[in-house]
């Protein structure tokens, strides 16, 4: 039952956006170890995670995006996320994901603030 | 050599519906559609609905991962029933609860757990009580172990 995640990564300027798609839970892990070990590599300092309106998101993916906040933290790259739907914001609120990670309502309006962050 | 046929979901009567999931996650999605189908028919506000679905996603993940230990072989059993205004959820696996059950669910330290002092998970719990009205852990019956959640229509 559960949706295969899917990460494709893109870039906007020097914003390397992670398009997720499907399921984000604990079966999420590798693909987001590997997302986050691609765009490490291309050397980005910036990191969108642009979620859809209809993700199913659980307390195992919210764990996988703990990590992921842990490690662009340990590396000194700024985090930010667009796309949830108002009741994962509601949630991601809740646990204090928006502590370490800014939450706009589209991706355009977060590369519009972040792109001119340094 | 016979299989044993196990009906998934079941309309017990007016009010009730019964859902009999396989131990598998994943699968607690249909529990969470299913809440989400009856809730809106008795009229509950698509925000409601949303904690609703997270709240029974949630129980789901905790019978099947801590109550049945992940044992393939095991049900996880949902009950929902709304009777005047008030909408409950049983959610019960074949586990023994928790035996010092914490008095409080207390809000995840998120410094913690981004310094690698705590771990990510263990968030379940805290979300069910934050998006619920009310919401009982460890129950503990003869058929096995229950948590009980009620959100209320109002208004």
């Amino acid at each position: 039952m559960n949706q295969e995640t899917e990460i494709n990564l893109e870039k906007e300027g020097d914003i390397t956006v992670f398009d997720i798609q499907r399921d984000v839970t604990a079966f999420s892990e590798s693909v987001f170890s590997k997302a986050y070990q691609d765009a490490d590599n291309q050397g980005t300092k910036k990191i969108l995670l642009k979620f859809y309106e209809d993700a199913y998101i659980n307390s195992g993916g919210i764990a996988i995006l703990i990590q992921l906040l842990a490690k662009t933290r340990k590396n000194n790259q700024l985090i930010c996320i667009a796309g949830l739907s108002s009741h994962f914001k509601k949630i991601f609120n809740m646990v204090g994901i928006t502590k370490f990670a800014k939450i706009y309502n589209t991706v355009y309006e977060a590369v519009a603030v972040i792109a001119g962050e340094s | 050599m016979k299989t044993k046929k196990i009906k998934m979901v079941q309309m017990l009567d007016d009010h009730a519906i019964e859902v009999s999931l396989p131990n598998k996650l994943g699968d607690e999605r249909i529990a969470m559609e299913c809440s989400a189908s009856f809730a809106k028919i008795v009229g509950f506000l698509p925000e409601r609905i949303e904690d609703l679905k997270t709240a029974v996603s949630e129980a789901c993940l905790n019978a099947m991962e801590h109550g049945n230990k992940n044992h393939p072989e095991t049900r996880v059993i949902i009950n929902m029933n709304y009777r005047d205004h008030v909408f409950s959820v049983t959610v019960m696996d074949q586990g023994e609860g928790i035996q010092d059950f914490p008095h409080d669910i207390e809000q995840p330290d998120i410094d913690k757990k981004i310094e690698n002092l705590q771990t990510p998970r263990g968030l379940g719990m805290f979300l069910i009580k934050r998006l619920v009205d009310q919401v009982e852990f460890n129950q503990i019956t003869a058929e096995g172990h229950m948590v009980r959640m009620v959100l209320r229509l109002t208004g």
